[in-house]
């Protein structure tokens, strides 16, 4: 199975002042089409880095990152960008829904990014609503409904693109144990459904169990 | 229109912070509109005025202009009636009124005093000037009148005159000569400059003349059916009489000019001040909502909105705020506008006059488009100008924004 993203060698170093703390030391990874791919670790050990460059928010000092078999080394502010509004789902912590805009409206922005079509966008943006069951909250703003619903607008959002590869930065960390797990089988039923493929990082080690494959990391290494 | 309505929804997130940078922007709209609006009164005022006292073109001949006279109406015109009739005959000519002016004393017997004379047409001078020449006594001189004269107030008061009174004019002849001739005053009247009412007489122009011993006059003012006829006017008018100087109104009203000059500098400057006082307005809210969603900006960002697309919404946002309070601004001025033509307010009498004037405004449809427009590019620079450095701030320490 050809992998969705792939990390070689990747090397990623933050100053704070004077020092010069390494992030990540040499990491290979590839994630498969469809593939729910768990990153755990300890903090500091480069989860949210792996995401961020993954997510191509950020950039790598050395080694080489190929999404969708893509080298993303030598693309400009306007080409990532584009190629995350294509081929790229976010799903926050904080689920980053915006406030003033309806559930519907949340969920079709990345269609109206993409240029879709009114008429596709909302058949696309119903359906999805009605994949995550939130169909009857589609007029709702993000602030009347509950952790777990804003999380599953934000999975929606991510899905509605058809995107290959959705990053997830601590999904389930908001969310109570029981709306943790119906969050998690549903990123896991949609993404599968979607052909996506999940790169989640978590401290959660029952979220590990339900993911196809868990990466532990150590100190920006893989263990 | 997506952008449209979330830049909509997001001016709505803060609305008493929205609602103060409308309002701010609505009364520095609507100042801007009333100071130009006051100006420009003023302006159509001045001009009317300057338009009715020398008329829309004055034709006389070029030294008349340009040097002093050693003997009075050494420059005048002669064959008044056939200039006349040729003026009359353009169509947008509506009065010829010939004017002799000349200077000299003013005695009632026991005091003389200088006088600035105007023989004049009166039945013809007298319609023209309207409401700029006020009668405080007496009767408006008619072109059938002989040897009478119209006082200004403050001559009137110098020489114990009214109407009635007998008074005796002194004056040079044509040919260097003193002359008098007794004339009764008819009417007293004042022009609102104190200054000028002190000196100025009118009398009939054959009376003028018979003083002065001459058939000649010193111009001719001519009126047409509009202002705006005033340039294409001048054109035939000179094309008509090359050997003689045909200037405007506007040539000779230097007090027109003047007052013009001043006020643009001053409303000029009071514009450049509330525009920049609504930039910072519109600046500072701006800033204010964009740092506070650092984070949604983003998170916008990370799902592929281009920085390019942020600043746009985020420029229409200013254009938003700037615009509803720049319409808020122009509907204010209106009614006030409105308010003053139904109660009118007399304001003080300015520097050197002696008479107040209503206060009024007029809203130039252009000068409030003009007004509303700059308003809303204002506020839309603004707000790009302090949008840009956020959405270009990497999404990665845009996210982490706390």
């Amino acid at each position: 199975m050809s992998a969705v993203v792939e990390l070689r060698g990747v090397h990623k170093t933050y100053r704070l002042g004077s020092h010069v703390i390494p992030a990540l030391q040499g990491v290979d990874l590839a994630v498969a089409r469809g593939e729910l791919l768990a990153l755990t670790g300890p903090s500091g050990s480069g989860k949210s880095t792996i995401l961020n460059l993954c997510g191509l928010i950020d950039s790598a000092d050395a080694g080489e990152i190929r999404i969708d078999g893509r080298d993303v080394a030598g693309l400009d502010e306007v080409q990532r960008t584009l190629l995350r509004r294509d081929a790229l789902g976010f799903v926050f912590q904080g689920f980053n829904l915006v406030p003033v805009m309806t559930v519907a409206e949340n969920v079709d922005y990345p269609l109206f990014l993409a240029g879709v079509p009114v008429a596709e966008r909302r058949e696309r943006v119903a359906a999805q609503l009605s994949a995550v069951g939130l169909q009857e909250h589609a007029a709702h703003r993000p602030d009347a409904l509950s952790g777990g619903q804003r999380q599953r607008v934000a999975i929606a959002r991510a899905l509605v693109k058809r995107p290959k590869l959705v990053i997830a930065d601590e999904p389930t960390a908001s969310l109570d144990s029981v709306t943790a797990d119906q969050v998690l089988a549903l990123m896991r039923e949609r993404g599968h459904a979607e052909g996506a493929a999940f790169v989640i990082a978590t401290h959660d080690a029952r979220l590990t169990t339900r993911c196809d494959r868990t990466v532990a990391l150590r100190d920006g290494r893989i263990e | 229109m997506k952008w449209l309505r979330f830049a909509w929804l997001n001016t709505l997130r803060n609305r008493r912070r929205s609602l103060v940078t409308v309002g701010i922007a609505a009364l520095g709209t609507a100042a801007i509109l009333l100071a130009g609006g006051f100006a420009l009164s003023t302006y159509h005022a001045l001009a009317q005025a300057a338009a009715r006292s020398s008329g829309h073109l004055v034709v006389g001949r070029p030294a008349q202009f340009t040097s002093d006279e050693d003997t009075p109406l050494q420059h005048g015109l002669d064959e008044v009636a056939a200039l006349r009739t040729q003026l009359l005959a353009d169509r947008a000519v509506r009065q010829v009124l010939p004017r002799v002016e000349f200077s000299g004393l003013i005695s009632n017997g026991d005091k003389s005093t200088v006088m600035m004379a105007n023989g004049v047409d009166p039945d013809g001078e007298f319609a023209v000037k309207g409401p700029f020449l006020a009668m405080t006594a007496g009767e408006v001189l008619a072109s059938a009148d002989r040897a009478e004269v119209m006082l200004g107030d403050g001559l009137a008061r110098s020489l114990k005159a009214a109407p009635g009174s007998s008074l005796t004019l002194l004056a040079s002849t044509t040919d260097g000569a003193l002359n008098a001739l007794d004339v009764r005053v008819k009417g007293v009247f004042s022009t609102g400059v104190p200054e000028i009412d002190k000196r100025l007489v009118y009398t009939d122009l054959a009376t003028a003349q018979k003083l002065l011993n001459t058939t000649r006059v010193s111009t001719l003012g001519v009126f047409l059916d509009r202002m705006e006829s005033t340039a294409p006017a001048r054109a035939r008018v000179a094309a008509l009489f090359p050997s003689l100087t045909v200037q405007t109104w506007l040539d000779q009203a230097f007090f027109y000019r003047s007052v013009r000059e001043l006020y643009n500098r001053i409303f000029g400057a009071l514009g450049l001040i509330i525009g920049v006082i609504v930039v910072f307005v519109v600046a500072n809210a701006m800033a204010m909502a964009i740092i506070e969603r650092t984070r949604e900006i983003g998170t916008l960002r990370a799902l592929g909105t281009l920085p390019s697309q942020l600043l746009h919404t985020l420029a229409l946002e200013g254009m938003l705020l700037g615009g509803a309070g720049a319409l808020l601004g122009a509907a204010l001025a209106g009614a006030v506008s409105l308010l003053l033509y139904l109660v009118p307010v007399q304001m003080p009498p300015p520097p050197g006059r002696s008479s107040g004037y209503p206060l009024t405004i007029e809203l130039d449809p252009l000068m409030v488009a003009a007004t509303v427009l700059a308003m809303l590019l204002l506020a839309m620079a603004a707000a790009a100008l302090v949008a840009r450095k956020t959405v270009h701030t990497p999404v990665v320490d845009a996210l982490a924004h706390t």
